[in-house]
């Protein structure tokens, strides 16, 4: 069952066009995360999903009913905003029965409500009190709980975790991920911290420019990104890219010489075997797909970066070209030595100059 | 490293920082003040020194009738200008609030414009333009009651048209706080409160009123303390009359000293206003925190 679908949305302000023909499926019950830079026009599709702006062309549709036009509050969805947005004047427990109250819903049944999205959030001990007199943690449960107790079919969460400090970012991430498994709701978030998309979501949205780049699991986007952007984008460090020319063509794909290396090379897998010697094209290797082998390229190591369990190496090719080399349980230190480095060709992935991936 | 500080050097530093204020405070207000309780309980003139006589003004303001007159006057025109600026200072926020960019700050420039003028201009103004023959306001009245009416010489028109006059000159400064109180709401509490079911009506009463609330009972304060002390308008533009029909409590002040010379009295009916305007404020203001919290 379809949980929230977008077709061919736009969004237009002034002559700018925000968000350019957008489409997409969100499963009931699926946890989705739009994510990219910022301006890319995440926050704005979220809005229009919510109703707080208007969507200029394309339809929206949520649980098969198609809601463009209508009122944010007949939408049925809840919002987490990234200030939280809390009602100063009012205490935790108003807060959350806002909405029940505005709805003219019984007054047991708030206090049930309102008690039961507490229990869930453990802020019960917190009920009578002001905002202002909470912590940056509590005021964020407070506004998860104001969007539980309105029992929403679609919560929106507009980069929540970004007020809070590193540890309690981790800490809300696992709970909201718990959360979404015990209401089984359909969820969209947005956020421009690709470590919250890939720890959290069912389904990544990459957006660039107001268009989806991809769309897929988390793994999926790592593992096969279309093009250049999802590729940088995703990853933690970023993968590295390296521009090269073909110089030959083979069965099982190609052979690229490195631009500025004097000719060294690294193969790449490829179905498609099409393409014509010379032509240029950008090869992406992850950091940990990079080894340390006699038969590869040579790189001067210029910073050791050694956490322990993991060590990247900051190096440098011949021809100028920065790449990052990810080593498990490294003790060697590496200073300004000449190593040399290879990559199984199946990990190797190509993008034409334009930035699509060839496969 | 801890701090180490010099407690007598910063005494020292502390009491040169505020012996400029405390020095003029207690030339120009104090001792004034304590001069002035101790003149209101004399016969002295305006210059001069005159006789212990106790309690004796106090008794005499008592069965002056130009006092309780006068009171009633401070009272109607109190009730005629605090909440009603407050409420069209309102209204004129919320409507300005929503306009946007340069058309904002020039409506609001428009409203804030007599709040500059000097008293003499703006009561020069109405004056000319509530004139009896040649006011250009006058076909407005006269279309309003089916004759020309000599506003100042009226007992029933003139607090209301002086009163009106204030609201017109002073308003802008009001306007100003509520928009200030106005912007410091954040516009994500208005989103979050639209997708929480609220209409207009609701956003209102939900979110900008209470929020509202310190600002409003700031205004309401100001403006009672400020219209208790009317005097210029009403000495400008109708002398207290007709029939003593404006005559407020700081004109009393002003013929008592100055024209008939009776400092002792003058310093009671002004000890008397003070404690007024302190006491009512005071209360007030407490009282709208207190319905504030509520």
């Amino acid at each position: 069952m379809t949980g929230v679908t977008l077709t061919s949305v736009d969004k237009v302000f002034g002559s700018a066009k925000i968000i350019d023909n957008v489409s997409m499926d969100i499963a009931k019950g699926e946890f989705a995360v739009f994510v990219g830079p910022s301006g890319c026009g995440k926050s704005t599709l979220l809005r229009m999903i919510a109703g707080l702006e208007e969507t200029s062309a394309g339809t929206v549709e949520i649980e098969s009913r198609d809601v463009t036009q209508v009122e944010p509050a007949q939408r049925e969805v809840a919002m987490v905003f990234q200030s939280y947005a809390l009602y100063p004047h009012l205490s935790v427990f108003d807060n959350m029965a806002f909405s029940l109250r505005l709805a003219k819903t019984p007054k047991q049944q708030i206090t049930a409500q309102v008690n039961e999205a507490a229990r869930i959030l453990k802020i019960e001990e917190q009920l009578d009190k002001k905002p202002s007199k909470l912590s940056g943690g509590q005021r964020q449960r407070v506004a998860i709980g104001r969007a539980i107790v309105r029992q929403p079919k679609v919560f929106l969460f507009d980069e929540p975790l970004s007020n809070l400090d590193a540890e309690l970012r981790v800490q809300m991430r696992l709970e909201l991920s718990q959360l979404h498994r015990q209401l089984g709701s359909t969820m969209i978030y947005v956020t421009h911290d690709q470590v919250e998309a890939m720890t959290l979501a069912d389904k990544i949205f990459v957006l660039r420019g107001g268009v989806v780049q991809q769309s897929g699991t988390p793994l999926a986007l790592y593992d096969d990104p279309d093009n250049q952007f999802v590729a940088g984008f995703i990853g933690s460090p970023a993968m590295n890219f390296l521009t090269a020319t073909i110089s030959a063509v083979t069965r099982e794909g190609v052979v690229a010489s490195i631009e500025g290396s004097g000719g060294q090379t690294l193969e790449a897998t490829l179905r498609d075997t099409s393409l014509d010697i010379g032509q240029n094209v950008v090869l992406g290797i992850r950091p940990e797909h990079l080894h340390i082998r006699e038969e590869g390229f040579s790189a001067t190591v210029e910073m050791t970066e050694n956490l322990g369990g993991v060590a990247y190496l900051h190096s440098r090719l011949a021809g100028g070209q920065k790449i990052v080399i990810e080593r498990r349980g490294e003790r060697q230190a590496y200073q300004c030595e000449s190593i040399s480095v290879w990559a199984d060709a199946k990990h190797v992935l190509v993008f034409d100059q334009g930035g699509q991936r060839l496969r | 490293m801890a701090m180490i500080t010099n407690r007598r050097k910063h005494i020292v530093v502390a009491m040169t920082l505020i012996a400029p204020f405390v020095f003029i405070f207690a030339l120009v207000f104090l001792y004034p003040t304590v001069q002035m309780i101790g003149l209101s309980f004399t016969n002295a003139p305006l210059i001069g020194s005159g006789e212990w006589v106790g309690l004796d003004n106090y008794r005499r303001l008592l069965s002056d009738n130009l006092f309780y007159t006068s009171l009633k006057n401070n009272g109607y025109f109190v009730l005629l200008t605090v909440v009603p600026t407050t409420v069209i200072a309102l209204a004129i926020a919320l409507a300005v609030n929503r306009l946007s960019g340069r058309m904002q700050a020039l409506v609001l420039a428009i409203f804030f414009l007599p709040y500059i003028l000097p008293v003499s201009v703006v009561t020069q103004i109405w004056a000319w333009m509530l004139d009896f023959q040649f006011g250009i306001l006058q076909p407005l009245l006269e279309w309003m009651t089916g004759r020309p009416v000599a506003v100042f010489n009226h007992p029933g028109w003139v607090m209301p048209t002086v009163a009106a006059i204030t609201i017109w000159w002073t308003n802008g400064f009001n306007i100003l706080l509520f928009i200030a109180g106005l912007r410091n709401i954040s516009s994500d509490l208005y989103e979050a409160a639209a997708l929480d079911g609220a209409s207009r009506r609701q956003l209102f009463m939900k979110i900008t009123w209470p929020l509202l609330w310190p600002v409003t009972a700031l205004v309401l304060t100001l403006q009672l303390i400020l219209q208790l002390k009317l005097f210029d308008q009403v000495y400008l533009l109708s002398g207290g009359g007709p029939f003593n029909s404006s005559y407020v409590l700081l004109m009393m002040v002003y013929r008592e000293a100055f024209q008939l010379n009776n400092g002792g009295y003058a310093s009671a009916v002004a000890l008397v206003l003070f404690v007024l305007i302190m006491v009512v404020s005071v209360l007030q203001f407490q009282l709208l925190r207190i319905g504030g919290r509520k």
